[in-house]
């Protein structure tokens, strides 16, 4: 069994998560194929730290991370939480009653600012709304509540009459994060909290979430695309290739020695913000292939310098090569990697 | 002296020489310039005063948030500035540079604010000497023609090629641009093509008149780390064989560092800070500047530090801030001074301009207020 937990202190255990939207086509809607957005993901969180999802677009990052939250149901694989008061739960074969007592310790920050919050909504009714549907509050507590939240992630009470579009990007994902804190989560999924805003707004969000992480010990699953940005705020890193862990490691390891061929090639391609530090790519010939049609064997070998002839018939497992440091790669023992150069 | 430049002169091969001796050789001097947007809601100061001198052969970075003029610099270029925003005053200086046949150079300058957007002039400089390629490749290419013809027909608007002959040359030039299969994908749609392939064919487009300047827009924002380091090394290998002027506009400082040789940091339609590219990201002058650098988590320091935000928003471009536009964010704010006269450009290196009053103490005064 890949990724075999010897771990304590956990509070997430993901084994063999997948994925698979289907592919109709013809005039009876048959299915014909499928999309294998998630193809057998295994991963573990513990308590009280982040781990970094990152890989490019289509990989599956975000559909992993909703499916832990069941906000799509999986296709098979195991989702294991600790919840603080029922204990470890099986998210996968909880009905939708059932979720609702997990619901409120596994919340979620949107990408988009703009798209994630109801335009006709005021930012307190918004924010109040979790409070309201899980009886939480109501009445003048729960407008203190609402004030609360709103001072936590440093804003005014008084803007709480207002409606979204009064409010800039970062400050509309300062909103969202507060309607994420309103039920006091051990969990919040991270999808691309800071990428649609500017460089000086990403570090005040980010700076938030370390804040909060350490004043409510939250854990976060942080996904995102920005390596540098994962690199700032996660304690342990997975990397995503076409639906699959590749690597995953404690965020120093993985960064600078990677252990799998395609971490390699996304360090080196990280642009440093530093002109003495010119570096030339790794060329990756080809296309990322196609979760619908994956290549045989391991899905990165048409585009490794590495592979070998097993590489295209035997998918390789994810094996723990060291302590802690997981690799999906036949010859990750062997291989010596590039990580990003220390400046 | 300004009024000799504006008016368009041709001049020898050692005069030219002289001139470019003199003029540090800029293929592009943008002064004083002011685009105005003039909405509903009152105007929208978009650009407010850019200077800027972009180096002939040179790689020059426009870095800044949205909402800074970065993009409205460019569209100003090429005279594209939709309604209802309109280049109220300065000058564009396009310094073209000619070679005869008998090998004399001749130069001329000419100011592209004075030609009409939709003028034969204008639409000749436009793809043929200033060429753009934008940041999303799936809305600036037409969904309903192939490749081969959209790129086509950039060449046969400005070269007396035949069909077939432009044909080939598209085929050449996705060649260029690394495309795999390049005349398989002349008769291919946009839609069938990946995110990276479509930037090649919007860059194999831009190059396919050989312009003296290409323009990038964030060319490589919606793409992913692998694909965008194979986009930013394709930029600078052609950079470099052709020879040509590259002004590279971004938000991402990591990308300015390995692509520019020469970077202006705008806020708030301003140049605050242009300099090499090395003094900027290691002597860095304007309070700005130095935020925004400290601002980003830098991959490879090791050191887990707290990133250094600034605090505030960028102000909405309807708010007329009086001085300094940074003054409210800054940290070295002077209170009587910054807030009175915005800070005049100094140079506090040779090549190394600063708007700030840590470093002179000049102000100057606004015009159109």
């Amino acid at each position: 069994m890949a990724a075999e937990t010897t771990q304590d202190n956990l509070l997430l255990d993901v084994k063999g998560l997948k994925k698979y939207f289907p592919i109709r086509s013809g005039l009876l809607r048959r299915v014909t194929g499928a999309v294998k957005a998630v193809d057998g993901v295994s991963f573990f969180i513990h308590d009280g730290e982040t781990l970094g999802l990152v890989g490019e677009s289509g990989c599956g990052k975000t559909t992993t991370g909703r499916t832990i939250l069941r906000l799509i149901d999986p296709t098979a694989g195991t989702i294991r939480f600790k919840d603080p008061k029922l204990g470890w739960v099986d998210i996968d074969k909880m009905s939708r009653e059932e979720m609702k007592a997990v619901r409120p310790n596994m919340q979620i920050i949107f990408q988009d600012p703009f798209s994630s919050l109801d335009p006709r909504m005021t930012v307190e009714r918004i924010i109040s709304e979790p409070l309201v549907i899980n009886k939480v509050a109501s009445g003048q507590e729960l407008k203190d509540r609402v004030a609360d939240l709103l001072r936590r992630v440093g804003m005014r009470p008084e803007y709480m009459s207002r409606y979204p579009h009064a409010f800039s990007g970062g400050q509309r994902q300062r909103i969202g994060i507060a309607r994420a804190l309103a039920l006091n989560p051990k969990l919040i999924v991270c999808d691309e909290p800071v990428s649609a805003l500017d460089v000086s707004i990403q570090a005040q969000v980010l700076n938030l979430l370390e804040d909060l992480q350490e004043d409510l010990k939250l854990t976060y699953l942080f996904i995102a695309h920005d390596l540098s940005v994962v690199e700032h705020i996660s304690d342990r890193v997975a990397v995503m290739y076409v639906g699959h862990i590749v690597e995953m490691a404690d965020t120093e390891a993985l960064y600078y020695t990677p252990k799998h061929p395609y971490t390699e090639a996304l360090m080196a391609a990280v642009p440093k913000p530093d002109p003495r530090r010119r570096e030339r790519p790794i060329k990756l010939p080809g296309e990322v292939a196609s979760p619908a049609n994956p290549p045989s064997g391991c899905y990165f070998h048409p585009r490794c310098r590495y592979a070998k002839e097993i590489c295209s018939q035997v998918m390789p497992e994810l094996e723990e090569v060291e302590p802690d440091h997981f690799v999906a790669c036949h010859f990750a023992r062997e291989l010596k990697l590039r990580g990003v150069v220390v400046g | 002296m300004m009024a000799e430049e504006k008016v368009t002169t041709a001049t020898t091969t050692k005069a030219a020489e002289e001139t470019a001796a003199r003029a540090t050789d800029n293929i592009l001097t943008i002064r004083n310039l002011h685009t105005w947007f003039f909405t509903d809601l009152g105007i929208s100061r978009a650009l407010n005063g850019v200077n800027l001198n972009v180096p002939r052969g040179k790689v020059l970075g426009i870095v800044g948030e949205s909402g800074c003029g970065k993009s409205v610099t460019s569209l100003s270029i090429l005279r594209l500035v939709p309604r209802p925003g309109r280049i109220v005053s300065g000058e564009i200086l396009l310094h073209r540079r000619r070679k005869a046949p008998d090998g004399t150079i001749t130069e001329e300058t000419i100011d592209l604010t004075k030609l009409h957007p939709q003028s034969p002039e204008m639409r000749a400089i436009r793809g043929a000497e200033i060429a753009m390629i934008f940041q999303e490749p799936m809305t600036s290419l037409n969904p309903c023609y192939t490749i081969g013809n959209q790129i086509m027909e950039a060449i046969l608007l400005h070269q007396e090629v035949s069909k077939r002959e432009a044909w080939e040359l598209a085929g050449d030039m996705l060649e260029k641009v690394g495309m795999p299969n390049p005349r398989q994908v002349l008769s291919r749609y946009p839609h069938e093509l990946s995110g990276g392939m479509r930037q090649r064919a919007m860059i194999a487009m831009a190059l396919s008149c050989e312009p003296s300047i290409l323009i990038a827009d964030e060319p490589t924002t919606a793409l992913d780390v692998t694909t965008e380091a194979q986009i930013l090394d394709l930029m600078r290998d052609l950079q470099a064989e052709i020879g040509m002027t590259i002004i590279y506009i971004t938000h991402n400082l990591g990308v300015i560092a390995q692509m520019c040789d020469e970077v202006a940091v705008m806020y708030l339609g301003r140049v605050v800070e242009r300099a090499g590219v090395e003094d900027l990201f290691y002597d860095p002058k304007h309070p700005y500047t130095k935020a925004l650098l400290d601002s980003i988590p830098h991959v490879g320091s090791r050191t887990k530090r707290r990133l250094a935000s600034i605090r505030g928003v960028v102000p909405d471009p309807y708010a007329t801030i009086s001085g300094c536009p940074f003054h409210p964010r800054c940290d070295a704010y002077m209170p009587g001074k910054c807030d009175q006269l915005v800070p005049a450009p100094a140079n506090v290196a040779p090549n190394h301009m600063v708007r700030c009053y840590l470093y002179s103490d000049e102000g100057e005064v606004e015009n159109g207020r």
